[in-house]
Order: structure tokens, then C-alpha cells, then sequence
């Protein structure tokens, strides 16, 4: 048997982990265990003098088992590791301590804890002993991203992806893409018009030979995992035919039915069967089943007589599409938080309260009112309020900040005051301006003469105590600067609501295995240094799916994901996880507990010279260990994380020290 | 039992749980130094010979954690652990171990606040019950 | 110009006195836009927050004294700031250590309920002189329920028949309740509220000895505040006993057909919540379903109702200070209710009914409007 020769490395990380843990005693204690030849502690042991310490004694003292005792294993396993193969040893002989994360950040008595030290440094080394060299093995890549949600992330991140000629399918749950963009009419701060620099960009991804775009369509199943994720689409029915569809309207005009346009906010009216907006990509009709008539009461069939092309077609049924992707990008955005739970500020109560996306709608030359903001009688308002933070920075409904709120108050001052002359009040309580060309643009508004008032609004009311009042909205606050109680009559109050994850985001993370923070937002892997991954790989998320943002931080972020999907396309291979499963044939019995208990499939009782036994498919197995729990008579282990190995660390952990 | 520390050996997955603590660091949230972690890959890793044999050692409480029920990483460990726990919570009975040294948490990875609680909460509780029955057992025997 | 440094050892004082929530505020004046104060005068609720931080707070203020506890404004605080454990940590502050002055009206009821047990200052030994003539029984082990009608319907003679009307209920009823003994004293919650918490202390503590060794499992109350501290705050001091609403117990026997009310009452009602039944306790429609089991009772609703209601003033120990004319909320609400055209302004606590009997009588609408408890209507509707 080969001797043992154990390094052990206690790095300091600056003052993060030698601030509260003795790391000269650690080392010093290390040194002295069974085993271990050299025990050393080093200022950064990820830095490549550190590295090179590693290095340095394999070849010279002959080290062939590496413990290193600092941050998480889950940031610089895999560069100890590296660091291991490059001095020439099997990278999985190598084992990890945290004792930052878990001690030094979370203890503040020094005894305490470099007591605690001592012991996770003693664990490692008695598992370290027993671990065995591992062979890397490597998968196909498949070349081709699964991009779910095509609003200016999804798209953004397709076009990336395609534009290097690799396969995008793209997935967008609604008649079209487009998302909140096209909704919008101007962009702040440049207020450049949001249709012009968007539509160019939804034709390009309507027209892309590399992008597989499927409109009206949800992802329903997800299996496999980095390289090879098999994806259930389900094109959900429209009832018409994409290929015969000319998009003439025609169907539309003739349909009598109406009902509220989603797009349009609620302000004006769509057909049963209708096609969003002009731009919509694809330009086809849809049939909104729950709506129709003839699909509800069996009759009616208006649009069929109208369409010229032949194109409706009422027997068309839910299809599902599989497809194999070697990754995903989950840009599925944000909806708006519904002001009207805040009771007090009337929300629906009353007629001249809107949302952002309201106004956004009334300001936009195509919307409903051709772009003249106007009040429901059709006055045009000689005042607006415009109220900041409406379900953000406020515990009672959405602790964070929605980032994106400020700017497009801004905004709507800025239209407010160019489309009306009505003179503009907005409330805030902190006015967050941080992006390029920002700062600059509050100071523009603040010369065009916006009332800027420090409070956050108590209440909008139509309860008048001044004939000045009458006929009027009363937006109630105090204005902190002044110290006094304000109360502004206005025509016209617009709420800046905040930004909330997807009502179904939990189906989706769900669905695709990605967890969520506690804002409800998808969880990164890192927020700083890894923040478009998702804890699982092959999995990016870009956009207002992970946090409220702006439209050119959320273009970034996809530009982001669709590198790290084409970096991962260009390497052509996937690393599989070695700590996997094995048996031992020699004690198996064969009963097949393990088949039953695998989630993927990877065991299976085969006959080996007449006898029944286990047999492990390597590239199916994940390591979970399921099997190895089960398995009565022990025959199953897994690699890396063998009973042998955790009861060691687990008998260490428990001796005196 | 004044000046009892509890000692508790935690088996946390390393998709939810173990990140979970390291989000507790990084977040600086402090909680008592009487926990040990030992990483699995999965809570359906965790095999009872583990938790018997730290009892044996003489620790005074298991904690055994990992993702909450649909968000494991290979899909249904938290259920089969859940098995397992029930099964080993007999055991441990016949052995006459309080039900109290034995926890089974589910923490998300985003839930370092939660991680930080069940360790508080789960020193409190041992210091009310005292050393583990096995440590006075182990430490006559030796 | 004058100059402000921080003063690090005033906000000391207000931190340990309780006022550790205000750390949070980040001074967004919802509060202040919030507090109904601000219907009739300034009170900034956020500046006071702000000094506090700082420790620029002027305890010679009478702004100290100004908080009815209504609780509108913690409801709606951001940043979930306790607002009135701020404003009781300013007041302990002064009560306690003496710096700034108490304002005499309540330098008054805190010593009564110091020395004989109730703000009024009346005996002890006459708490339950309001049932003289009704033959209840004293409390003993055993006895159900007993019955803790609050210091203002034992002693004030305006406010008697709200006892009163729970008395003769309970007969109608043949509950088994009975009343403790003159022992007892004020619950202490708006003392409390007022900055006074040895007081508090030591009342909690006689009361929860004479309960316990009394057996009591369960209390009625007529007062929403009893309500509350017997509910929120004894029992961190020990103080375990099933604790009901007369709301909530009239509620739950109509519910189950035990309490039937037949007698016609052809009247616009409209119930006004009271702060530490609604907002501090969320029970709403208990006293909204007695109202409607009451035949021909029409309810009407206040604009401002259930967790948006106006508070009647009298919280936070207000109910023993002066307001001047202009200022009081029952005044407010008198006025709304009479817009309204109703006939009674419905009640469930003995300072709405002492404050709404005032502002009717000072406005001259006593010809038509009244002021009752609801138990003074379930019990004229039996
Ligand atoms: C009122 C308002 C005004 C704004 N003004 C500006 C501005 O002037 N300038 C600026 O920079 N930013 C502005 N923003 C922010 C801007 O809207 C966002 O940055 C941007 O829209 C985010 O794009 P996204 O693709 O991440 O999300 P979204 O636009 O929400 O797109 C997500 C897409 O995914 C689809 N989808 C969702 N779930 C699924 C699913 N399960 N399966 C398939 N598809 C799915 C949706 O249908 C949608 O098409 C504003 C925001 C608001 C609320
Ligand atoms: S509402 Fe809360 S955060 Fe805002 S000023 Fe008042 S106490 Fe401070
Ligand atoms: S509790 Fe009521 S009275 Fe006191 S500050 Fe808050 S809103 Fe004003
Ligand atoms: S991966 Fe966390 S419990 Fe399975």
C-alpha cells in the first residue's frame, strides 16, 4: 500500500479568515496528524504563489494527498484542484475545509473559533487519506439553447446566439414577441421611441434561418441536464393556420365579439381573434379560446367567412414539440405589482389613477388615445402626480427597490410636460439615478420645471376641503423637507408600480430545477461573480427574471448568457460528474432495490456470467447516492463520497482534539 | 447544566443547504460555534450508519438538511431522506435518544437567515436537554 | 444660526427605554401623512422619528404626549417601524427619569391608578358598586366566565349601563359568570401606553396573582384595551387565561343560535372601530355581525372604516388628557356620522363612548344622535 503523504495549506485570505481564526496554530496542530508531511498557512492560497506552494511540494516532499482549508469549496474547489493536476497528481485527491464561510464569517469568539478550525482540518485529512484517484470523463455537447421568453432578453440572447450560427429554439408565450418593450412608447433617458429600435430587432428574429421560433407556446417539461437537456414545448392551439395567415385583420374587423387588449393595458379593445399590435411578430391571428364564441357555445364562425387566405382552422389542437438542447436561457421578465391592493391610493376606484404601463399606453401615438394624454371624460389634465415606490422599498408588499421606477417617472414628467403643459408633482422618497446619462436627465426635468416633493404618499382622495380641491384628486403626504402636511389637487396621478417576479415563476423554477430568492426573483449563482448563471448548469437567466432592471442592463445580461451558452457550443464537450456510482459485483445480489430508487434510470440488473447483478450507466448517473442508501447488502458506492470515507470524517469530527 | 456546549455534526446538501450556510457567511450572520458540517451531495445521500455512528461518538444532535421538497437537484432525495428519517427516528427511540437530537430541515440555498435559526434554535434546545445519553455510555467506556 | 450636533446619550435613553425600532425609519413621512392628527393640526410623526435618531428630541414638548396609539401609521410603515414603542419610549423617558414635564391631567390619573387602582381616583372597595341591585355573584373557583368590565363603565356614571347591559344579558343567558373582587385594578394599558411601566408592572402583576389564584380560564371584556393587554401582554408576565371580546362572545352566541335578538329597532346605525379592537386586534366584523342580527337595524359604514378608521382620541392615555375644541376626532366622526343621517354611532369600547358622548353633547346633537356600546344595543333588542 502506498504511504500517505498529506500537505495541508491554511490560507489566511487576508484578514477574513486569520482575523478570527488562529491560522499558525491551525497549521501547527495539522502538522502533527497522522499522515501529514507538511502543514503550511499562507496570506492567499488561491493566489499563484499559493498555488505554487501546492505544486511545489508534491514534487519535492512528495505530497500525495492536498487539503486546503479556506473559503467555500463551492468557489475554489476547482481551482485547488487544478492547482493539484498541474503538480502532477489525480485532481480528486484533494479535499476542502471551509473554514471561512462556515467559521471565521459566522463566529466572532477567536478560541471558538479556531477550536472549530482544528476539527474541519482534522476531518479533511482523515478523508483524505481515502480518496482514490477519479477519471474525468467527457459527454457531447449538444449545440443548440433553448431561449424561454422573447421580450428584449430572449431576444437579444437568440440573436446572439444565432448570429454565431448556432441553433436557437425560441419559446415566447404570448400571439408575439416583444414583451414589455413594445409596450413602451419612449425610452428614458434618451426617449428615443422604443418601437423603432425594437421592431427592427423582432423581424430580425421572425426572419432568423437559426432561430426555431415558437410564438403562443410554454415549456412543459425539462429532463437531462448540462449538454443534453431533452425540452417538451407545448404549441398551444391559435386556430389558425401560421402558414396561410396573412395577417390582413380582416378576422379581426369582422369578429363581433371584443374583449380588454392585454396589450393595450385594459384601455382599449381587441377581438376574440386578433393579432396584438401592428408589429407583432409573427404577424398571424390568434383565437382566444376561452373567449370564443363558437369554441365555448358552438357558434358563430364570423371569422372564417372573413379570411380570404383560408386560414382558420377550429380543428387545430394543442401540439408538443421535444426538442434536445445542450443549454437554456430563462428570460421570461416581470409583471407589474397591482397597486390596487394599497387601498388608499384608489387604484380602480378612480378613473384618472393609472399605472406606468397605462400611461405608457396613452402617450404612445399608436395606443388608444393616438398619443393625447387625456382623462377619461377626454379633458386634457392641467395637473399630474406622479407617485414613486408604489409597492417597492416597502415592506408590506416588496422589500427591494425596483430600480427602474424613478427613471420612468422622469420620463412621464418630461411627457407630461411636452404633450400637455400641465404642470407635474412628484412625490419621492429618494431619487436613484444611477445609470448613464441619468443624473443628467433628472437635471434637464428639473429645468423644465417639475415640482419635485420629498414624501412618500399617505393618500389619494377626491374628499375636497378647498373649492380649489373640488373635482379634483387630492394626493396627500408630507413634504419632509419642508415639515409640513401637503396636499396637491390633481388631475391625474400616475403610480409607479413596482416590478414582481412572474406570477408563475415558481411553476418555472419548478420546471426547470432553478431556485428563487426570497424576493421571488430567480436566484444567481453568484451575485457577483457569476451573476447570469443559475446553480445548475447549463442554466442562465437574463432580464427582469432575475431582478428589476433597465432595458440596457437586461441587454447586457443576455448578451451575457448567450456567451456563456456559445462558450460552452464552442468547447463541444461537457465534463460529467465523476463521483458516481459503482458496484461492487462480488457482493451484489442483484435485487434491484437501486432500479427502483434511481431518478435517472442509471442502474439496471443484468445477468454477468449467470448471475444477476447491478450494473451502473456511467453517463446516466449523477451521483446522488440514492442507490448506495438502499442497497442492503453495501455493493453500491459512490465515488468520492464512499461510506467508508464519511464515516471517517464523521468519526474525526467527534474525537477530542 | 451550566457551561454545556452541545455538539452537533449537520449533513447539508450541497445544492441548497451547504449553500445556504455559505450564505449565512457571506451575509456575516453569526450563530453558535457548536456545529460541524459535513458535505453530501444530495440528503438522499445521507445513509443512517452516519448519524448513528456520530451518536456513537457522543455528539449531542444530528441535523440533517438539504433541499426543500421539489428542489432538489437530482429531484426526490428530500423524500427518500424524509423515508429514512422516520425509519432511523425508531432506531433511535429503541435506543432511548430524545427526538429532539435528531433534526430535519429543508434550506433553500437563498434561506441563510433560516440556516442561521435552525442552529440557534437547535443549541437552545440541546442546552435544555442536556449531553447526549451515548457521551456518558462512550465516555465510561473508555 | 443655530447648530445641531447629534446627542448620542439622548438617543441612548430613548433606545433602552424601547425606541429601538426607530433605527429603521428612513424618514419617508408616510407616518405623517398617515396620522389622523394631521387632520386638525401638525404632527410629525417622521421629524419625531428623525430626533429621536439623533437625540435632538425635545422632551419638553408636548408632542411627546401627542400619539393616540391608533396604530394607522405602523400599518402602513415601510419599513415596519414601531412607531408607538418610540413614542412610549420617549414618554418613559420623561416619566421615568424626569427630564421634560408630564402634562398635569395625566400626572392626575397615573397617580390614581397608582394609589387606589383606577384613574377616576374613586375607592377601591366601590369597583362594583355599578351591580348593586343586580345579585351577581362574586368569582369563584369554578364560575365560567368572569366578567372585567374596565374601570370606565364600574365607576363613571355616563358609562355604567355598558356593564350594565352585559350584566343583564348574561342573566337573560343564565351564564355562569360572576365578577372578582374589589381587589382588582386597572388592566393598566393606556398607563403603560402613557410611559408609566412600573405602574404598568405592578398592576399586570396584582391582577394576573388575583386571577390565578381565583382560577380564572376565561375573561369578558368590555374594553378593547383590557382586551389587549390581558391578550398581548400579560402573558409575558405569567398572565395565561382565555381572553374574549364581549364582541366576540355575543358574536359567537348568536352564531350559534343561543342569543336571539327579536325586539325591532328601526335606526340608522354606523359603528365606528375602535383602534385596539380593529387595527391593533383585527377583529372587525364581530361587532358588525351583531349589529345585523338586530331586526330592523340599518348599518351604515363610515368612508374611513375597519383598518382605515379614525380613532376616537382617547388612546395612549389621551382619554385622561385635555384636547381642545377644534382638535378632537370624535368630533370629526359626530360630524360624518350626522352627514349620514344616523341615528347612533355604534361602539365597542368605554373611551369611544366616553369621548362620542362628549362630542355629541359639546356639538348640541344630543336631540338626535346617541351614543351606544353594542352590548347596550343587543341588550335593549332582547
Ligand atoms: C412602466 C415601465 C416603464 C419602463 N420604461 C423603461 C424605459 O424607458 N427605459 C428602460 O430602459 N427600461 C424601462 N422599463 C424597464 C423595461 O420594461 C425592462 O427592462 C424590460 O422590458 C425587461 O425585458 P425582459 O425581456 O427581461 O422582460 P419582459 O419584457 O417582461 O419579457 C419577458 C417575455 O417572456 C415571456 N414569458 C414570460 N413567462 C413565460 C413563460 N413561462 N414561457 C414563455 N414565455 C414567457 C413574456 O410573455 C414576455 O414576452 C420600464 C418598465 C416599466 C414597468
Ligand atoms: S413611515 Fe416609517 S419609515 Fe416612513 S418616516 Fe414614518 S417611521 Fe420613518
Ligand atoms: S399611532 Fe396614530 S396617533 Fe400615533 S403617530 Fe401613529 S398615526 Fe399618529
Ligand atoms: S440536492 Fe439538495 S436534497 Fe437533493
Amino acid at each position: 500500500m502506498e504511504e500517505i503523504r498529506t500537505g495541508v495549506y491554511i490560507c489566511h485570505c487576508g484578514l477574513n479568515i486569520a482575523g478570527v481564526v488562529d491560522v499558525e496554530e491551525v497549521a501547527k496542530y495539522a502538522g502533527q496528524l497522522p499522515g501529514v508531511v507538511v502543514s503550511r498557512e499562507y496570506r492567499y492560497m488561491c493566489s499563484d504563489p499559493g498555488q505554487d506552494l501546492i505544486k511545489d511540494d508534491i514534487k519535492e516532499l512528495g505530497v500525495n494527498r492536498v487539503v486546503v482549508a479556506s473559503c467555500s469549496p463551492r468557489m475554489h474547489e476547482p481551482t485547488f484542484r487544478k492547482a493539484v493536476e498541474d503538480g502532477g497528481l489525480n485532481p480528486y485527491l484533494y479535499e476542502h475545509a471551509n473554514i471561512r464561510e462556515h467559521c471565521s464569517w459566522v463566529h466572532d469568539d477567536k478560541e471558538l473559533a479556531t477550536n472549530k478550525a482544528k476539527d474541519l482540518v482534522r476531518a479533511a485529512v482523515r478523508r483524505v487519506c481515502r480518496h482514490e484517484p477519479l477519471v474525468v470523463r467527457e459527454a457531447p455537447f449538444t449545440p443548440s439553447v433553448l431561449v424561454i421568453g422573447g421580450g428584449i432578453a430572449g431576444m437579444q440572447a437568440a440573436l446572439d446566439i444565432a448570429n454565431g450560427h448556432q441553433k436557437v429554439y425560441l419559446v415566447e408565450r404570448d400571439p408575439s414577441i416583444g414583451g414589455h418593450m413594445a409596450q413602451l412608447d419612449r425610452t428614458f433617458p434618451t426617449l428615443d421611441c422604443s418601437e423603432c429600435i425594437l421592431t427592427p430587432k423582432m423581424s430580425d428574429v421572425g426572419h432568423h434561418p437559426f432561430i426555431e421560433l415558437h410564438t403562443y407556446s410554454e415549456v412543459e417539461e425539462v429532463s437531462g441536464s448540462i449538454g443534453s437537456f431533452k425540452v417538451k414545448i407545448r404549441k398551444k392551439a391559435r386556430y389558425v393556420d401560421e402558414s396561410k395567415c396573412v395577417g390582413c385583420g380582416d378576422c379581426e374587423e369582422k369578429c363581433p365579439w371584443k374583449v380588454p387588449s392585454e396589450y393595450e393595458m385594459g384601455l382599449a379593445k381587441r377581438g376574440v381573434i386578433y393579432i396584438p399590435f401592428a408589429q407583432a411578430i409573427p404577424n398571424v391571428a390568434t383565437i382566444d379560446g376561452e373567449h370564443c364564441v363558437y369554441l365555448q357555445k358552438g357558434k358563430c364562425r364570423a371569422c372564417e367567412k372573413a379570411c380570404e387566405a383560408g386560414a382558420i382552422d377550429f380543428e387545430q389542437k394543442d401540439e408538443i414539440i421535444e426538442v434536445e438542447v445542450g443549454a437554456i436561457i430563462v428570460a421570461t421578465g416581470y409583471d407589474q405589482f397591482d397597486p390596487a391592493v394599497i387601498s388608499q391610493y384608489g387604484y380602480r376606484r378612480f378613473d384618472n389613477v393609472l399605472t406606468g404601463l397605462e400611461f405608457e399606453r396613452l402617450t404612445c401615438a399608436a395606443g388608444p388615445t393616438e398619443g393625447k394624454i387625456l382623462l377619461k371624460d377626454g379633458r386634457e389634465p392641467e395637473s399630474v402626480a406622479l407617485v414613486h415606490c408604489v409597492g417597492s422599498r416597502d415592506q408590506n408588499y416588496h422589500e427591494y427597490c425596483s430600480r427602474v421606477c424613478c427613471m420612468y417617472a422622469l420620463k412621464y414628467a418630461h411627457l407630461a410636460k411636452e404633450l400637455t403643459k400641465a404642470d407635474v408633482y412628484q412625490f419621492y422618497i429618494d431619487m436613484r439615478c444611477f445609470g448613464e446619462g441619468y443624473e443628467e436627465f433628472y437635471n434637464r426635468l428639473s429645468e423644465e420645471g417639475v415640482n419635485f416633493i420629498r414624501g412618500k404618499v399617505a393618500k389619494i382622495t377626491d374628499d375636497a376641503v378647498t373649492d380649489e380641491e373640488k373635482g379634483k384628486l387630492v394626493v396627500v403626504s408630507e413634504d419632509t423637507l419642508l415639515g409640513k402636511l401637503i396636499r396637491v389637487p390633481v388631475d391625474m396621478v400616475i403610480l409607479c408600480s413596482a416590478l414582481q417576479p412572474r406570477a408563475d415563476a415558481e411553476n418555472v423554477g419548478k420546471i426547470l430545477n432553478i431556485n428563487r430568492r426570497a424576493d421571488g426573483f430567480f436566484l444567481e449563482r453568484h451575485v457577483k461573480l457569476d451573476p447570469v448563471a443559475t446553480p445548475t448548469d447549463g442554466i442562465f437567466i437574463a432580464g427582469c427574471c432575475e431582478a428589476p432592471r433597465d432595458i440596457p442592463d437586461t441587454v447586457a445580461q443576455a448578451e451575457a448568457t448567450a456567451a456563456k451558452a456559445l462558450s460552452l457550443i464552442s468547447r463541444g464537450t461537457v465534463t460529467l460528474e465523476a463521483a458516481i456510482s459503482t458496484v461492487d459485483e462480488s457482493i451484489c445480489h442483484g435485487c434491484g432495490r437501486c432500479e427502483e430508487v434511481c431518478p435517472f434510470s442509471a442502474p439496471s440488473i443484468v445477468s454477468k456470467n449467470g448471475v444477476m447483478v447491478s450494473e451502473i450507466n456511467e453517463a446516466l448517473c449523477k451521483g446522488c447516492g440514492a442507490c448506495a442508501v438502499i442497497c442492503p447488502t453495501g455493493a453500491v458506492t459512490i465515488k468520492h463520497f464512499t461510506q467508508d470515507e464519511i464515516l471517517a470524517q464523521v468519526d474525526a469530527l467527534t474525537e477530542a482534539r | 447544566m451550566a457551561g454545556f456546549e452541545p455538539q452537533i455534526i449537520a449533513f447539508c446538501c450541497n445544492w441548497c443547504t451547504y449553500a445556504a450556510a455559505d450564505l449565512a457567511g457571506t451575509s456575516r450572520m453569526q450563530y453558535p460555534a457548536n456545529v460541524r458540517i459535513v458535505r453530501v451531495m444530495c440528503s438522499g445521500m445521507v445513509n443512517p450508519l452516519y448519524v448513528l455512528k456520530a451518536f456513537e461518538g457522543g455528539v449531542d444532535g444530528v441535523l440533517i438538511a438539504g433541499c426543500h421538497l421539489t428542489d432538489c437537484h437530482y429531484i426526490d432525495g428530500p423524500t427518500k431522506c424524509d423515508a429514512m428519517v422516520d425509519k432511523l427516528r425508531e432506531m433511535l427511540h429503541v435506543l432511548g435518544l430524545e427526538d429532539e437530537r435528531l433534526r430535519r430541515e429543508m434550506v433553500a440555498a437563498s434561506e441563510g437567515v433560516l440556516f442561521a435559526r435552525v442552529i440557534k434554535e437547535m443549541v437552545e434546545q440541546l442546552k435544555k436537554i442536556g449531553p447526549s445519553p451515548f457521551k456518558a455510555r462512550t465516555e465510561a467506556l473508555a | 444660526m443655530e447648530v445641531l450636533s447629534p446627542y448620542k446619550e439622548a438617543t441612548e435613553v430613548i433606545l433602552e427605554a424601547g425606541g429601538e425600532p426607530l433605527k429603521l425609519c428612513y424618514q419617508c413621512g408616510l407616518c405623517t401623512g398617515t396620522c389622523p392628527w394631521n387632520m386638525v393640526r401638525s404632527f410629525l410623526v417622521r421629524r419625531i422619528m428623525h430626533e429621536a435618531q439623533l437625540g435632538a428630541v425635545d422632551f419638553g414638548s408636548e408632542d411627546v404626549w401627542t400619539c393616540v396609539t391608533c396604530k394607522a401609521c405602523v400599518d402602513r410603515c415601510p419599513r415596519g417601524v414601531e412607531i408607538i414603542d418610540v413614542m412610549r419610549a420617549l414618554r418613559r423617558a420623561v416619566a421615568s427619569l424626569g427630564i421634560g414635564v408630564v402634562p398635569d391631567a395625566l400626572r392626575i390619573s397615573a397617580k390614581n391608578i397608582a394609589g387606589v387602582g383606577n384613574p377616576l381616583g374613586e375607592p377601591p372597595e366601590r369597583r362594583n358598586d355599578w351591580a348593586k341591585d343586580l345579585k351577581v355573584k362574586d368569582f369563584a373557583k369554578g364560575t365560567e366566565v368572569l366578567y372585567f368590565p374596565c374601570c370606565v363603565p364600574s365607576y363613571d356614571p355616563g358609562v355604567k349601563n355598558v356593564a350594565r347591559s352585559v350584566a343583564a344579558i348574561f342573566d337573560r343567558l343564565k351564564i355562569d359568570y360572576g365578577l372578582i373582587g374589589t381587589e382588582a385594578k386597572c388592566c393598566g394599558e393606556a398607563i403603560r401606553k402613557a410611559g408609566y411601566e412600573e405602574t404598568f408592572q405592578s398592576l399586570a402583576q396584582n391582577n394576573i396573582d388575583l386571577f390565578t389564584s381565583n382560577g380564572v380560564k376565561t375573561v369578558v371584556v368590555s374594553s378593547p384595551h383590557c382586551y389587549h393587554t390581558f391578550k398581548a401582554e400579560y402573558p409575558e408576565l405569567g398572565g395565561e387565561f382565555e381572553v374574549l371580546h364581549i364582541a366576540q362572545y355575543l358574536a359567537s352566541l348568536i352564531d350559534k343560535g343561543k342569543l336571539k335578538l327579536s325586539k325591532e329597532l328601526n335606526k340608522k346605525v354606523v359603528y365606528s372601530d375602535p383602534c385596539y379592537l380593529g387595527r391593533h386586534n383585527h377583529i372587525y366584523d364581530e361587532p358588525r355581525e351583531i349589529l345585523k342580527a338586530i331586526p330592523g337595524l340599518e348599518l351604515l359604514e363610515f368612508p374611513d372604516a375597519r383598518e382605515n378608521g379614525l380613532c376616537c382620541g382617547g388612546g395612549g392615555g389621551r382619554i385622561w388628557m385635555d384636547t381642545p375644541k377644534g382638535e378632537r376626532f370624535s368630533d370629526i366622526r359626530v360630524e360624518q356620522a350626522a352627514e349620514m343621517g344616523a341615528d347612533i354611532i355604534a361602539v365597542a369600547c368605554p373611551y369611544c363612548v366616553l369621548n362620542y358622548t362628549d362630542s355629541v353633547l359639546s356639538m348640541g346633537k344630543a336631540e338626535t344622535m346617541q351614543v351606544k356600546d353594542i352590548a347596550e344595543l343587543v341588550a335593549e333588542a332582547m
